[in-house]
Parts: structure tokens; C-alpha cells; sequence
């Protein structure tokens, strides 16, 4: 099953579309969308050679690691299937429905509602049962159905047809034995055992075997469910606030054991409820800094349980770790010797808290970002952003900067001296000492504005000691009086 | 007026720091009214020669210097003591100093250091230590440049420089606006007082005007592989970092005024002049005795006694008297037996060899067997090749066989030193497609977008991203940051990016040459080379041998060898039986696939029309198809007059032209005639003449052209010629400077495509194994070759492990070794049967990914022949994979074995070491399996993939009767239709060519008749452009053009029938992974 194809790029199926992978720094496609193949765009081609045969191509980069992430998930998925499935190769999910098929009516009714299913969540597949895995796959790969089922026992005989490729043999054994001319399954079986066996790699013969069931394949099912998430079910149906409360906290006690024998801490949880009339609901909670502290988590749960309607009641309930981060082992309860210092954990805590009582995006802070211009030298982020640049050491600013530069009134040499006076908020201020200028351009990039702009910074003393920041916008010119601007408090 | 000169200015020679050209720097530091200026790129003198030509063109003084990177003491003790590599060292603080020589052998151990340094580090590096200016420091004066923190290290650094080199130590002082520069000029000239150094100031310059920031701002981002928008405080906050006026300077060092005058009292100390740099020619005596002239002159006449031995014509010796007289003025003697002592080490090596260019303008090259080009052929114009007004040292190119060229290179460095010997540099400039897409990047557009924008001058497209593909792609040329990408990737454009070896320039030297110019490692192993290019040598009147290799001499030796082996003749370049007419009469038949130089289209559409009769009509056939008498519209004229269309006038009253003009039937078509009516008809002096030939292709681009211009159109219509004749001369003339082809450079080619030609019409099974054997090579792939062969009678064989040699080689005999069972005794196999003309065998290099080592011990091991799959696996000592790729190449055709059943049979097996045959035991007999039998169609794919040919049958022929049922004609059958008649032909692309910035694409297209030329105007091809481009087989509907035996298909409409292909295979097509049918189209630019 494709995950998304190469036609999942976010466009119709009718634009050319693929995926590139860099290798060695070169961009190869890595797949196409059936319009792309139609164009003779075809993967293992160079990206410039694509573009060059079709402008305007859309490309996205391939990920592959995304896309074994998304196989696992759909093979969990297909857990309502059966118990035992588990993602196979790069694009294939395997069921074992022995003994389940009967649930979902025969199996070709499981098959054609699996195939229904699939198809609305916008999976493009292939399916197929048989005796065997080998027989399955190669049918699922060659049989060109949507759903494709060989009748026990009939397995030789609709394979023999099939090319030796469905066979699960890696690229390179099965070229070498196309090359032989032996592009189909039956055309092995003409052949003596011993002298295929002589020449091939011993997978051959056992990948034969296994999908003509003369050799014992078994299914490895998926491992036991993340350690991530956490399920409860609950043999009676609860509505009422403490009873959720308690819930929530055994799930969140489980969870951060978990997490904790990974060395992980929840940066983002996710609760799903579902209610007994089959409607279910989630609520998110997310961290400032990947935390496991279950009596946190469970604060800012605390704080929003009136949200969530039990309705006539929640039979199961389901808390994730959606995204976790590295957290290395510590002592969580030990109280604090001195209590007064406000440590980094304790800020997080309050941003915690705070964010996820007024909402993520209500509550901000600001990290440094490395530019000259002094009013870009910081960003705000919301509360749950990371990152940011160092603040910068080797160039004094002002402790506060003004949010806008305010307009003053000064005196100073031509053409860029410091001032020997200023006006700001109607107050005169005589220039004791001055440093400067400190020359600053505009980010000329973004555009011709910016392109012109140019401030003359002074660090300045007045007579009574108070330190400002001031510049004069633009170079000096004879024919213009200079623009002046006080744009921060120095300490 | 304050007097100042920059001594500190970074020029783009500084890669990816600099954003000024140094001839900028110095024009500008002109116009400023400094009084000297200095280029100080990083640990490199790449720049100062381009400076120097440019300050003295201005007439500025030009301060040769560097800013040298040196790691400061402490680390290199431990380094030296334990003679480790000193990485493992915690490096000291890395320190600037500017250093400027003060003299002629201060700049010379100013070199010696960059050399050192550079030896040392990795390519395009440099290393140096403190210990590195103690030892070339002395006659120096050094500048050291503060860092941003100045501490107690720094000051220790400066005490310590100032107490080795007293007397020769400065501290630079610098105003760069960052605020607290009042208190860090302050700082410093306290430090000065206190360590007894004086300060200079300098602008730490990294680009000749404010306007260049954004450049620098750009280079900065691609140095730290970044957006603009992501750089941050790597970049400057200002644009202040440009040269300053005196006056300004003044302003900004109110106080320190004693600094300020301190820039031109350096300046006034380092009065070294690269004018200084005198070359001396290596000493070519030999021990002989005896001045290097009066050598040369006992060589050349006895030179002209082998070339004349029925004694010199009189002509040839007034000639060869003019030029030793100006060669022993010029002191030019031991230039000629440099060359020549070259050329005798490859003749001893038996190595082909043949000067070209503009040394066939001079009988003493030609006597001492430089070049090959009689003064009978062509008219020798030795102004082009020496010139005394000129003054510039001459210039000999050399080709040798490319395969054996490294043998003389080595051989140089051996004989010379590697101390006197080097490569010159080129300098990698930025061409439009790598400028945009880098600025692209940092100015942050997607990928696809610098992608499509570099696209679409890809190739093909000239040199500049038009506005009108920009608005193609669908983008909007308007848009702000687009129209600032391309803004400055135009400005970008021609900066140097890095140096790179050049092809084979040697520069040779009397002395050290690391006295005169840095060296440095080249990225081929054993090769150094110098920081200089082409111009910057050229400049300073220093000695350079073009070292070339050429496939064709390879091709012609391998040639020659094959005839001597096979039909008993040896022949040379020299004995090849001249102006033979059968060799004429073939290529006016366009009969020239594999010949040099005449076997692209637009020289195989030319040859019928030309129809060359004589030696002289080669040399005009090399030249005419070039961009210069195209664009001078001259190719027609030229025909019409030749074939007696048009009469051959000239200008009226002009006889002056005649002498000029006559055997080109007054059509100019070389570059002496453009030079030579300069001179006589515009009245240019001969180094004028000479000029205006450089103008246009040197670096020194700076707007001379146009002068020249006038000053030709003028002097040409003042003495009485038309106007319009002006124009079109002048125009050809501007060709000749991008694609110069003087008459003597294609005299030295026209003698090997008539001995290539020759080799071809007598001996076309040698002249294809000589090929074959030479790849890559020529314009067509082996297929093509082989095809053309066949067609000319030769009867090819496959390549088999029983028959090839590495080589293709040539068979007499039919042989035949029959599989399985005994092959006769001893070497007698099958019947011997003499054949009229040898067969060719392919050779194993023509089986992809075979070694030749391993072929060579399968072919030693072969003595009466294998005899089965498991004879070969035992005697052969090869491994499974080229076993298998043996098969695959289907080679094992004689045991009886198709390449599917070779393969079984091969993998079932052992393949072992030799040493372990001993103990094995007798394989049993492999029974033979049901495989499923090739098809005809598979087995050609196949070929084409092992062996990018196919002996069997053409790919085509599978498809033709469903072509036929389209109604596509054969290409064998376009002779006999009518011009201008609408048809389908259909074909495997074998070359795509878009000759200059010309508006037609050629297609060549091959099916199993032969070969149909396409014509493809450019509005056609944009609309077929993915067929054009991307396709392997095209079906092209189009008009019929029949001129004589030229025949065209105007393209009009294609198809791309690449599928079709994948049919060829089988019924079925190919399973997934088969392959496909692989074909490689040549592409030409």
C-alpha cells in the first residue's frame, strides 16, 4: 500500500508529480504519480533531467522515515482486522486472519470492505489472501486485482503466472533471473531444484517455499503497543468529574513510568475518549520543556477536565505521548532545598500552566534571534516554541529597548558627530559624554525600503548621569535637517 | 588635500569575501585620488598581477602585498620538536598581518612563503606559522591587524613582531563604525606608544563602492552556506567597508593624522614593481657550449636542409634569416630549444606530436619540426606569432597523443625541477547558471525555482538569463527578490570562484619559480601548479608551452601501427602520400565520420557544398565553420564565388586587398586577414592590430573594443572602403575574438584531417579499430563508428573470449574453435583463410566494467583457445563478476553459448582462486537447463547495454513494419524523394547539437538504413522541447530539404516514440528491472 503514492503530494492526481531523495548530492526521484510516469518520468531519474523535460513539475522530498511511520500506524490500524498484522518491507502490511475471517463474513468480504475502507482514507491498495505469506504477497503484487484471493490449496497453480519479482527477492536477484528468462514463477518450477539452488542465493529457494507453503513462515506481529500511549477500558461506563480525574491520573502514572524507562518526557499529550454512543473526543495538553512529572501533567489536565462531555458515559479512554523529547533521569518529587530560587523547570511549570490555561498561543516570550537591525534582535514565540539564538555580548544595548523609536529634537556636528543636545518628552538634555556612531543598515533584501534605511547609533550621558540610546535616521545631508530618534534606556 | 593610500583592500580574489574585481579597486582608488593602493587578498598573490596591469594602464602606483593568516607562536615549537602533525597541537591564535616586500628578493621569499604554506595544506589552502615570517620575513614591512578583542595575546604578538623585524612593523588602525571605534583608535595608538610600533590606517576594504555590499552580503551567505535572511550577524551591519576618499579618511582619523600619512610613506617604502619580474629562460646549452642563438640557429639550418633536401628555396631562407635576426633581438633562442628538446623526448618516446597555433606562422618552428605547416601552404604571417613592438613573449602549443601526454608532463617536472616547473592556473569564473542558482539560494527562492531559473540557460542557452525565459517558467521577472537574484548573479557573473589547473600551460624558469609566483598543489596527483593564469603570464612577458593532449594524434598513431602490423607499410605524418584524390573525392561526399575535425553536422552538410580539392581546401573547410565567418555572414559568399556563382571582385581599386584577400577569393575567413586588413586597409600598426585581436579576448575587457571599432570602420572608410564591407569585416573580426581561428592553426589541423581522412579511405578496418581504441574520442559513439565501417565494407566481428584482445584488433584469418570437444592440437584451430581486407574484432573495452588488467591475464591464459565454460572459470583466474559480465556481453558465443545459457552455465560454477585448482575435482557435467530461448529483440537490448552496440541487427528493424505501417520513410529512402515533400522519419537520437547561440537545434537520427538530419528552429523546439531534449527515439514530421547531396528534414511536429523501444525487447515488454534499450546521445553545445 502506498501511503500516499507519489499522487498524495497535495495535487490532483492529473498534475505530474513526484518525490526526490538526495544521493550523493544529487536529487534522484524516488517515486512518480501515474501522470509523471506517463511522461516517461520514471524513478532513478535526475531531478534536473525531470524538470528539464517537464517545467513546472511538482516536487516534494521523499521520506522515508515518515512513511515507515505511517506503515506502522496503518498496520495498528488494521488491528480491527485481526490481532496479529504488522508492517512488512517498506509498503505492505501483513493480517493474519485465520480464524477472523469469518467475523467480517468470508473473506472476501473482509477483503472488499478492508479495500472500501482503505479507499476512503485515500489509500490506494492492493490486497491479497492466500495459504501463505509468500502466496499472499505475491498475489497482493502480481495478481492485478484490487482484492485478490486464491482458494485453498490452489496456491502453485495461481502463482505460476505471477512475474518472479512477487516473490519478495531483492532487486538484483530478481533481474538476474529475468535476464535468464525466467520472469515467472512456474517457469522455477520447470527447473531442477538442485541446479537452481547451485546458483541462487539461498533466498530464493526458501522464498519459493514459503509461498508454495512448503516451508513453515511465521508472522511475527507487531510488538506490544508503543510504550507511548496507555488504554483503559472500563467495565462500567463513567461520567462522573472525579471519576475521569482518577482515570486520567492512573493513565498519566502509567505513561510517565513509561516514558521514563525511555529517558523520554512528553512534550505534547493527547487524551482520547470514547463514549459509549460511539462519538469520542480529545483533549490536548502540551509542555514548555519535555516533562514526566505525572502531578504537573495531571494539574494541566485538572484544569480543563469540565471540557470534556462524558455524554451517557466513556467506555475507554486513551492517553499518547504525541510528541516526546529526550529527558534524562532525575528526581522528580525530592523537594527543593532553597525555595526561593526560581529555577528554569519552575518557569516551564508556570508557562505550563499558564499556556495551557489561556491557551498556547496566549502566552509568549521572547528569544534573541541574530540581526542588526535592534528592534529584530528578539522574536516573540509562543509558549511552547523552542529554539532561539544566544543574545548577543560584544556590541553594548540598552536594557530596555523602546517599542518604537521615539522622535526627539537634537544638536549635533555635521556630518555624523554625537549629539551635544537633545529633546525628549519635551526635556532638554545636555550630552555629557557620547559614544558612536554605530552604523546600521537595513536588511536590503526585503525590499527598497528597508534597502534605504540607515541609522547612526550614540550611546549618550547626560548631565545627570542617565544613559540613552539614540540614532539619526538617514546619512546627514545639507539640504535636510537630520531625523532624530530615542530608541532605548541605557542602564 | 589629505594624502593617503589604501594599503588594505580584499579583492574577489579572496574567494567568496572581496566583491570587487581588482582592476575596480585600482580605477577606483584612481578616481578617489589615492596615492597608491595595495591588494590584500588572504595568503594569495592570484590578484595582484590583473591590479598591476590595471594601476599601470592608469598610471597609479600598484603596492604589490598579501594579508598573510598566521598562526601565531607557540604551537609550532611542539610541532617541530616532535615532528608530528601539528593538528594534533592546539593551534595558537590565528593573527592578520598585511606584508608588503620592500624588494625584489623580499617579494621573492615573500613567494617562497606562500609556497611553503600552501604545500603544506590541502589543496587551495594555506598554512603558515609564525616560524614562516622569521624565516622570509626579512625585507618585508608587516602590518599587523588588530582582532576583534584586543588582549594582553595580541599585544605580546605585536611586541614580539616588532622586536624581529625592527623597524618594519606597523599597527593597523581602522574606523569601521562599530560604535566604540573613538575608544578602539584610542586603545590602539596607546598599544602603538607603548610597544614602539607606529599605526597606520587602513579601511580593511572588501569591495571598490558602497553599491557592492549586497554582493559581499551574498558572497558571505554562500561562504557560510546560508540565507540572507539566516546570516545574521555573519554579515556586516553597514556598507562602510568600501574605499574611502583621502579626504574622507582624514575626517575619520581627526587625531591620528601621523597614521594617516603613514599609508603613503609605506607605499613610498615598498617600491617593488612587478616589472621587476625579469623571466629568464631556462639554460638550454646542454652542455654543447655556445650561445642558446647561435643552437638555435645550427638547428634551424639544418632543420631546413631534412625539410628541403633539395636545398632551401630562397624565399625560405630570406624568411628563416628575418625571424632568427628578430628571435636573437628579442633573446627569444632558448624558448625555441625548450620547446624543442620537448618535442625530441616525445619523438624518442615515439610519442605523436604537433605544434599548432599561431608557432605554424613561423619557418624556424616549421624547420626545427615544431609544426608541421610548409610556408608554401599558408601565407606565414610571423607578426602573429612574434612581435616586436608587442613585446610579448610567443606562444607555442603542442598536442600530444592524450593517452601518453602525463608521460611528457612528468618528463618536464623531471628535466626542469618541479622547483622550475609548473602548470598555469585557470581561473573558474562564475558563469550564469551557478551564479543564480547560488544567489537564488541565499536570497531564499525554493529550489525549484533557481532550478527552472538556471534551466533555462542550461546548455544549450547563451550566457545571459533573458527576462523572456524568466516570464516562460511562469515567473514574474517583476517580482522584487526574483529581479534581485537576477540583478546581482549578473553582477556576479565573471567573478573567479577558484583556480584550477589549466589544460597543459607549463611555465619553465631559469630560476626558482617559487621565486616569482606561488605554487601550489593541483588536485591530480604530481602536478603543481602556479597562482597565475594565461593573461596574468602573458602580462609579464613570461615563457609558456601549451603541453595539449589530442585524442585524434592517438587515434593516428594507433592507426599507423595497425597499417605496419597488418599491410607491412609504416608510414609518419610525414609520409603519408600527399594530395591523394581519392581521399578528396570521399570527403566531398561527406564521407567523414571519424575524420578530425570534419565529421560534425554543420562540417558534414559543408564538405559537398565546399567540395575541397586540395590541401588549402581543408584549411578553409576547418575554418569556415566557426562562429567568426558565420557571424560575419562570409560562409555564403565565400560558397557562391567557389562554385562560380558570383564573381570574385573586390572592392573596387583596392589591390591593396588582393594580396590579402585572393586565395579566399575575397571573402575574409582567417584571423591573419582580419589582422592583415586592419593593418592595410583600416592602417593599424601591426601591435594595433595585434591589440584589437586581444581586446576581445582577454580579461582586460575594459571598453577598449569600441575603440578599436571606430578606429577600424574610420580608417577603412577613409581610405575609400564601403561602409557596409567595414561593418561586415569588423563584425567577423568580433567572432574571430570569441572563437579565434587564425589560418595557421587550422593549416596544422587540415594536416590531420587529410591523414586521418587518408587512413580512413585506404584502411577503414585500422581506422576503426584506431578509434575504437582511442575513446573516448570524436563526435560519435562506438555504434556510429562501427556502423560506418560496415558500410564501408569491413566485416565486423563480436567481442569473444576466445578471439578479443583488450584492444579491438584486426583479424587476417577465418577461425573457428568448435565447443565442448577437442579443438584440434596446439595452436591449430579451425581453418585459416586470408581474407582481402581484415576483419575487426571488438575488443574487451568496449564491455562495460571489464578491467583490462583481468582481460589481459584471461587473453595470456588462453593459449589454444577455451574450450568450455569451466576451461575458462579454471584457466582464466577471473572472478565471478567479469566472468558474468562476459556473459552478459555475450562473448562466449564460440563454446556455442548464447549470453542466457553462458550465464546459467557460469552460475553453477565454482569459481576459486588458481591456487586451489590442484585440489578440486573434475565439475560434472552441467545438464543443460530448460531456460526459455532469447529473443533476437532482447539479445540487441542487451548488446546495447554491455556494449553500447549491437552486431546483430539494429533496433529499428524490429520495429519496422509498424513504422511502415505509419507511413515513416526510411532514412536510406530521403535520397530519392523531392525536395520540399512532407514525410515521417523515425529514429534512435544520436546527437543533439545547438551550435552557438544559434536559433536551430540539430537532431541527428539513426535507423537500421542510415541516418536522417533534423532541422529544428527554435519555435519548433520550444514546443517539442521535452521530446527534444529528453527523448531516445523520435518520430519528426517535417518538410524535405534537398541541396545537392546536404538533405534535411525541417522539423515541424515529433513524436516521442521512446516507448516503442521498450517493445524491442519482447511481445510482452520488459519485466520490471529488464532492461531497456540503452542509447546515449551525444550532446553538443
Amino acid at each position: 500500500m502506498d501511503r500516499r503514492g507519489a499522487s498524495g503530494c497535495g495535487s490532483s492526481a492529473h498534475k505530474p508529480a513526484v518525490l526526490a531523495v538526495s544521493v550523493g548530492g544529487r536529487r534522484i526521484l524516488s517515486a512518480v504519480n501515474p501522470a509523471a510516469e506517463a511522461l516517461g518520468l520514471l524513478p532513478g531519474l535526475t531531478l534536473a533531467d525531470a524538470r528539464a523535460r517537464v517545467p513546472g513539475l511538482d516536487v516534494a522530498n521523499a521520506d522515508p522515515e515518515g512513511d515507515a511511520a505511517a506503515l506502522l500506524r496503518l498496520a495498528q490500524w488494521c488491528g480491527r482486522y485481526s490481532p496479529w498484522t504488522v508492517p512488512h518491507g517498506a509498503d505492505s502490511v501483513l493480517l493474519d486472519i485465520t480464524g477472523c475471517a469469518h467475523l467480517a463474513g468470508g473473506e472476501d468480504r473482509l477483503g472488499a470492505a478492508l479495500f472500501e475502507r482503505l479507499a476512503r482514507r485515500g489509500i490506494g491498495a492492493r490486497l491479497g489472501i492466500a495459504d501463505t505469506i509468500g502466496g499472499a504477497c505475491a498475489i497482493a503484487r502480481g495478481g492485478g486485482h484490487a482484492v485478490n484471493i486464491v482458494a485453498p490449496g490452489a496456491t502453485r497453480d495461481a502463482l505460476a503466472a505471477l512475474p518472479v519479482r512477487a516473490l519478495r527477492l531483492g532487486g538484483e536477484m530478481a533481474a538476474a533471473l529475468e535476464r535468464l528468462g525466467l520472469r515467472h514463477i512456474g517457469d522455477l518450477y520447470r527447473l531442477p531444484r538442485a541446479a537452481l539452488a547451485q546458483r541462487f542465493d539461498a533466498a530464493l529457494m526458501t522464498r519459493l517455499d514459503e509461498a508454495l507453503g512448503e516451508e513453515r513462515e511465521a508472522l511475527s506481529p507487531l510488538p506490544p503497543a508503543p510504550p507511548r500511549w496507555t488504554r483503559r477500558q472500563f467495565a462500567e461506563p463513567i461520567a462522573a468529574r472525579d471519576s475521569i480525574e482518577a482515570a486520567i491520573r492512573v493513565l498519566l502514572e502509567s505513561l510517565c513510568r513509561s516514558l521514563g524507562e525511555e529517558g523520554l518526557g512528553a512534550r505534547l499529550l493527547v487524551l482520547t475518549l470514547h463514549r459509549v454512543d460511539g462519538e469520542s473526543a480529545s483533549l490536548a495538553v502540551g509542555t514548555a520543556r519535555p516533562n514526566r512529572d505525572a502531578a504537573h501533567l495531571m494539574r494541566l489536565f485538572a484544569e480543563r477536565i469540565e471540557r470534556i462531555d462524558p455524554g451517557l458515559g466513556i467506555e475507554d479512554m486513551m492517553l499518547a505521548a504525541r510528541r516526546a523529547e529526550p529527558l534524562g533521569a532525575r528526581q522528580l518529587a525530592l523537594p527543593r532545598a532553597g525555595q526561593d530560587g526560581v529555577t528554569a523547570d519552575d518557569a516551564a511549570m508556570l508557562i505550563d500552566r499558564l499556556a495551557n490555561r489561556l491557551g498556547a498561543r496566549s502566552v509568549g516570550r521572547l528569544v534573541p534571534r541574530a540581526a542588526h537591525l535592534p528592534e529584530r534582535a528578539q522574536h516573540f514565540v509562543f509558549a511552547f516554541a523552542t529554539g532561539g539564538d544566544a543574545f548577543r555580548a560584544d556590541q553594548p544595548r540598552p536594557v530596555r529597548l523602546l517599542p518604537f523609536p521615539e522622535p526627539i529634537e537634537a544638536i549635533a556636528p555635521v556630518p555624523d558627530d554625537p549629539p551635544l543636545n537633545f529633546r525628549w518628552r519635551r526635556r532638554l538634555h545636555r550630552v555629557a559624554r557620547a559614544e558612536g556612531p554605530e552604523r546600521i543598515l537595513g536588511e536590503w533584501w526585503r525590499g527598497e525600503r528597508e534597502a534605504e534605511l540607515l541609522r547612526d547609533y550614540y550611546r549618550v550621558e547626560d548631565e545627570d548621569g542617565r544613559r540613552y540610546w539614540l540614532f539619526r535616521a538617514g546619512l546627514y545631508r545639507p539640504d535636510a535637517a537630520a531625523r532624530w530618534f530615542l530608541h532605548g534606556l541605557c542602564a | 588635500m589629505s594624502r593617503y593610500a589604501e594599503l588594505q583592500a580584499t579583492s574577489n580574489f579572496s574567494f567568496l569575501r572581496g566583491a570587487s574585481h581588482p582592476h575596480e579597486l585600482v580605477e577606483q582608488a584612481k578616481a578617489l585620488g589615492h596615492r597608491a593602493i595595495a591588494i590584500t587578498d588572504v595568503n594569495t598573490l592570484a590578484g595582484i598581477v590583473r591590479g598591476h596591469i590595471a594601476a599601470r594602464e592608469l598610471g597609479m602606483r600598484f603596492v604589490v602585498g598579501c594579508r598573510l593568516e598566521v598562526e601565531a607562536p607557540g604551537s609550532v615549537v611542539a610541532f617541530e620538536a616532535t615532528n608530528e602533525s601539528p593538528e594534533k597541537f592546539a593551534a595558537g591564535p590565528m593573527r592578520g598581518v598585511l606584508c608588503y616586500p620592500t624588494s625584489r628578493a623580499a617579494y621573492g621569499r615573500l613567494t617562497r612563503m606562500l609556497t611553503r604554506g600552501k604545500q603544506r595544506a590541502e589543496k587551495a589552502k594555506c598554512k603558515l606559522f609564525y616560524d614562516d615570517l622569521l624565516a622570509f620575513g626579512d625585507g618585508q614591512i608587516f602590518v599587523a591587524l588588530p582582532p576583534a578583542e584586543i588582549d594582553g595575546d595580541f599585544a605580546d604578538f605585536l611586541r614580539r613582531l616588532a622586536a624581529d623585524f625592527p623597524g618594519h612593523v606597523y599597527l593597523a588602525l581602522q574606523h569601521l563604525y562599530r560604535g566604540d571605534d573613538a575608544r578602539l583608535l584610542h586603545r590602539l595608538d596607546e598599544l602603538a606608544r607603548e610597544t614602539g610600533v607606529p599605526t597606520v590606517a587602513t579601511n580593511d576594504v572588501l569591495y571598490h563602492t558602497a553599491a557592492r555590499r549586497r554582493l559581499q552580503d551574498v558572497l558571505s551567505c554562500i561562504r557560510e552556506g546560508c540565507t540572507l535572511a539566516e546570516a545574521g550577524y555573519r554579515l556586516n551591519a553597514h556598507a562602510e567597508r568600501h574605499l574611502k576618499s583621502p579626504g574622507e579618511m582624514a575626517r575619520l582619523f581627526r587625531g591620528y593624522e601621523d597614521a594617516l600619512a603613514r599609508s603613503v610613506e609605506i607605499a613610498e617604502r615598498c617600491r617593488f614593481s612587478l616589472d621587476e619580474l625579469r623571466y629568464d629562460y631556462p639554460d638550454e646549452s646542454g652542455g654543447h657550449g655556445g650561445t642558446p642563438q647561435a643552437r638555435l640557429e645550427s638547428l634551424t639550418w639544418n632543420g631546413a636542409a631534412w625539410r628541403y633536401p633539395d636545398g632551401v628555396p630562397e624565399h625560405v631562407t630570406r624568411h628563416i634569416d628575418m625571424e632568427l635576426r628578430l628571435i636573437e633581438k628579442l633573446g627569444y633562442a632558448p624558448y625555441f630549444l625548450t620547446v624543442n628538446s620537448i618535442m625530441k623526448e616525445a619523438k624518442r618516446r615515439e610519442i605523436l606530436c604537433q605544434g599548432r597555433g599561431s608557432a605554424a606562422n613561423s619557418v624556424v618552428c616549421y624547420c626545427l619540426g615544431i609544426t608541421a605547416v610548409s610556408p608554401e601552404m599558408i601565407d606565414v604571417l610571423f607578426e602573429r606569432f612574434i612581435n616586436e613592438e608587442r613585446r610579448e613573449p610567443p606562444d607555442i602549443d603542442v598536442d600530444f597523443e592524450h593517452e601518453r601526454r602525463e608521460e611528457i608532463i612528468q618528463f618536464i617536472y623531471e628535466k626542469y625541477g618541479r622547483d622550475r616547473a609548473a602548470l598555469t592556473a585557470t581561473v573558474i569564473h562564475y558563469r550564469p547558471r551557478r551564479a543564480i542558482r547560488e544567489v537564488g539560494k541565499v536570497l531564499g527562492l525554493s529550489e525549484d525555482v533557481t532550478a527552472a531559473l538556471a534551466g533555462t540557460v542550461w546548455g544549450w542557452y547563451g550566457d545571459a538569463i533573458e527576462r523572456k525565459h524568466v516570464r516562460d517558467l511562469g515567473l514574474d521577472p517583476a517580482d522584487p527578490t526574483l529581479a534581485l537574484a537576477l540583478e546581482l548573479a549578473t553582477e556576479m557573473v565573471g567573478f573567479p570562484r577558484h583556480l584550477s589547473q589549466h589544460v597543459g600551460g607549463f611555465v619553465i624558469t631559469n630560476g626558482l619559480l617559487e621565486e616569482i609566483v606561488p605554487i601550489e598543489k593541483a588536485a591530480m596527483k604530481d602536478r603543481t601548479v602556479i597562482e597565475w593564469d594565461k593573461d596574468d603570464i602573458d602580462a609579464l612577458r613570461m615563457l609558456k608551452i601549451d603541453i595539449l593532449a589530442l585524442g585524434m594524434l592517438t587515434a593516428i598513431r594507433r592507426g599507423f601501427d595497425l597499417i605496419a602490423a597488418h599491410y607491412g607499410k609504416r608510414y609518419t605524418l610525414a609520409t603519408v602520400p600527399k594530395e591523394d584524390p581519392a581521399v578528396y573525392e570521399m570527403l566531398q561526399h561527406a564521407d567523414s565520420i571519424g575524420v578530425f575535425q570534419v565529421e560534425s553536422r554543420a562540417q558534414m552538410s559543408m564538405l559537398p557544398r565546399l567540395k575541397p580539392r586540395e590541401f588549402y581546401d581543408l584549411v578553409i573547410e576547418v575554418a569556415i565553420v566557426r562562429p567568426g565567418p558565420i557571424q560575419g555572414g562570409m560562409v555564403h559568399p565565400y560558397l557562391r564565388r567557389r562554385n562560380g556563382e558570383e564573381p570574385v571582385t573586390l572592392p573596387a581599386g583596392k589591390d591593396e586587398l588582393k594580396e590579402v584577400l585572393g586565395k579566399t577569393l575575397g571573402v575574409p575567413l582567417f584571423q591573419e586577414q582580419a589582422m592583415k586588413m586592419a593593418m592595410v586597409a583600416a592602417r593599424f600598426t601591426g601591435a594595433e592590430a595585434n591589440g584589437l585581436r586581444q581586446a576581445m579576448a582577454t580579461f582586460r575587457n575594459n571598453g577598449t573594443m569600441p575603440k578599436y571599432k571606430d578606429k577600424f570602420i574610420q580608417g577603412m572608410i577613409a581610405n575609400g572602403y564601403e561602409a557596409d564591407f567595414a561593418q561586415r569585416c569588423f563584425r567577423q573580426i568580433e567572432g574571430f575574438g570569441e572563437y579565434g581561428f587564425p589560418e595557421s592553426h587550422a593549416a596544422s589541423f587540415a594536416l590531420l584531417v587529410y591523414a586521418s581522412a587518408w587512413i580512413k579511405r585506404f584502411y577503414p578496418d585500422v581506422f576503426t579499430a584506431a578509434l575504437l581504441n582511442s575513446q573516448p574520442m570524436g563526435f560519435y559513439a562506438p555504434a556510429q563508428l562501427v556502423r560506418d565501417a560496415r558500410e564501408h565494407g569491413v566485416e565486423m566481428r563480436p567481442v569473444d573470449i576466445n578471439f578479443s584482445a583488450w584492444d579491438s584488433t584486426l583479424e587476417i584469418e577465418q577461425r573457428e574453435i568448435s565447443s565442448g570437444g577437442d579443438a584440434g592440437a596446439g595452436g591449430e584451430v579451425g581453418g585459416i583463410k586470408e581474407v582481402g581486407r581484415r576483419a575487426l574484432r571488438l575488443g574487451f573495452n568496449q564491455v562495460k566494467g571489464l578491467a583490462q588488467e583481468a582481460m589481459d591475464r584471461l587473453v595470456r591464459q588462453r593459449g589454444a583457445g577455451y574450450r568450455s565454460i569451466d576451461d575458462v572459470t579454471r584457466r582464466s583466474g577471473l572472478d565471478r563478476k567479469s566472468l558474468e559480465r562476459l556473459a552478459e556481453a555475450d562473448a562466449f558465443r564460440s563454446l556455442g553459448l548464447d549470453r542466457r545459457q553462458a550465464l546459467w552455465a557460469m552460475k553453477g560454477v565454482e569459481v576459486a582462486p588458481p591456487e586451489m585448482f590442484a585440489a578440486r575435482p573434475e565439475p560434472t557435467p552441467d545438464m543443460p537447463a530448460p531456460l526459455p530461448e532469447m529473443k533476437l529483440g532482447q539479445h540487441i537490448v542487451e548488446d546495447y547495454h554491455w556494449t553500447g552496440l549491437s552486431l546483430k541487427a539494429h533496433p529499428l528493424s524490429f520495429l519496422r513494419s509498424g513504422l511502415a505501417r505509419r507511413g515513416i520513410v526510411p532514412a536510406r529512402e530521403l535520397r530519392g524523394r523531392r525536395d520540399g515533400e512532407r514525410l515521417t522519419v523515425a529514429g534512435i537520437v544520436l546527437v543533439r547539437q545547438r551550435p552557438g547561440k544559434g536559433n536551430v537545434v540539430f537532431v541527428t537520427l539513426e535507423d537500421e538504413t542510415g541516418i536522417a538530419n533534423l532541422v529544428v528552429w527554435i519555435p519548433v523546439f520550444e514546443r517539442f522541447r521535452r521530446i527534444v531534449m529528453g527523448a531516445r527515439m523520435i518520430a519528426c514530421t517535417g518538410k524535405l530539404q534537398i541541396q545537392g547531396e546536404v538533405i534535411h528534414v525541417v522539423a515541424e511536429t515529433m513524436r516521442d516514440m521512446t516507448p516503442a523501444l521498450r517493445r524491442i525487447g519482447g511481445e510482452d515488454g520488459p519485466a520490471q528491472g529488464q532492461l531497456e534499450l540503452a542509447i546515449h546521445s551525444h550532446d553538443f553545445h
